[in-house]
């Protein structure tokens, strides 16, 4: 099955990274769109539901901790698996994003293996 | 905080952050100043909470572009010099997000975003710093906390 995708970051490049290591891995992307912050993003996604959100937290305008608050609070886009991808990998940052609704959370840096196996098993989940 | 554990943490999180994202292995640590001689690119960010302090990368031109190459994934085109700089950006921002988790993973962070600043500029007075030869060039990184109030 190919997934739609979402990946929010600030960094161009990292979202374009972030893209080619999930077609390295194998993980099977359908259509997938981009967005340099939270507001951006949301803005996207009520033309173009996905099927799971990739999101960075330190991001200007809407970070990546409001946005996963701003998913949870309306119903329409509650039921889309968030999936953390930051450098920040403290246990305090990790614990407060999973508590505000964040389904999985990838530390940078990442392999392919590891990225494909966090979005499979939030995606299993989120289908169970 | 031990300027040992400091410098440890920096190798660990350079070689880690290096191989796995940037496709870039480290070949072996530098002498600084060997590091500093080549022209280079540099980007600085400002962390706060647990710890206060500033994060530096100075890498090599020739290194930076070739990391740019790597991590954008451009086997024959070689990338703009706004997606070097960008990249060199990502680079900070990740070194120093493991740098600091590694020194303290139960405080919490808050990094600030990465600027570019003129290579002179990145060494910051009483920091801690290492350098790694990447074979296309060096890259050097500077960790200052500052003091506690």
């Amino acid at each position: 099955m190919a997934y739609s995708v979402m990946i929010v970051d600030d960094s161009q490049s990292m979202r374009k990274f972030v893209r080619r290591v999930m077609d390295l891995s194998g993980f099977e992307v359908g259509s997938c769109w981009d967005a340099a912050n939270g507001a951006d993003a949301l803005a996207l996604l009520r033309t173009h539901p996905v099927d799971i959100i990739l999101t960075d937290i330190n991001m200007p305008e809407m970070n990546g901790e409001e946005f996963v608050a701003e998913l949870e609070r309306q119903d329409v886009y509650r039921s889309i698996p968030v999936v953390v991808v930051s450098t920040d990998a403290t246990e305090n940052r990790i614990r407060r994003m999973i508590e505000i609704g964040a389904r999985g959370y990838v530390v940078k840096p990442f392999s392919p293996e590891a990225l494909r196996g966090e979005l499979e098993r939030v995606l299993g989940v989120a289908n169970a | 905080m031990p300027e040992t554990g400091m410098s440890e943490a920096i190798s660990a999180a350079a070689a880690d952050v290096l191989e796995t994202m940037f496709f870039s292995p480290v070949m072996a640590e530098a002498a600084l100043d060997e590091a500093m001689s080549a022209p280079a690119l540099a980007a600085r960010l400002r962390f706060s909470g647990g710890r206060e302090g500033t994060f530096a990368v100075r890498i090599s031109t020739s290194a930076a572009e070739s990391m740019a190459a790597n991590f954008l994934g451009e086997e024959t085109e070689q990338p703009a010099s706004g997606q070097v700089q960008d990249v060199v950006c990502e680079l900070t921002n990740m070194l120093c997000g493991s740098v600091l988790s590694r020194l303290d993973s139960k405080a919490h962070f808050d990094l600030g975003h990465p600027e570019l600043v003129d290579a002179l500029e990145a060494a910051t007075p009483d920091s801690v710093s290492r350098a790694f030869e990447l074979g296309d060039g060096a890259v050097a990184v500077f960790l200052h906390l500052d003091a506690k109030p």
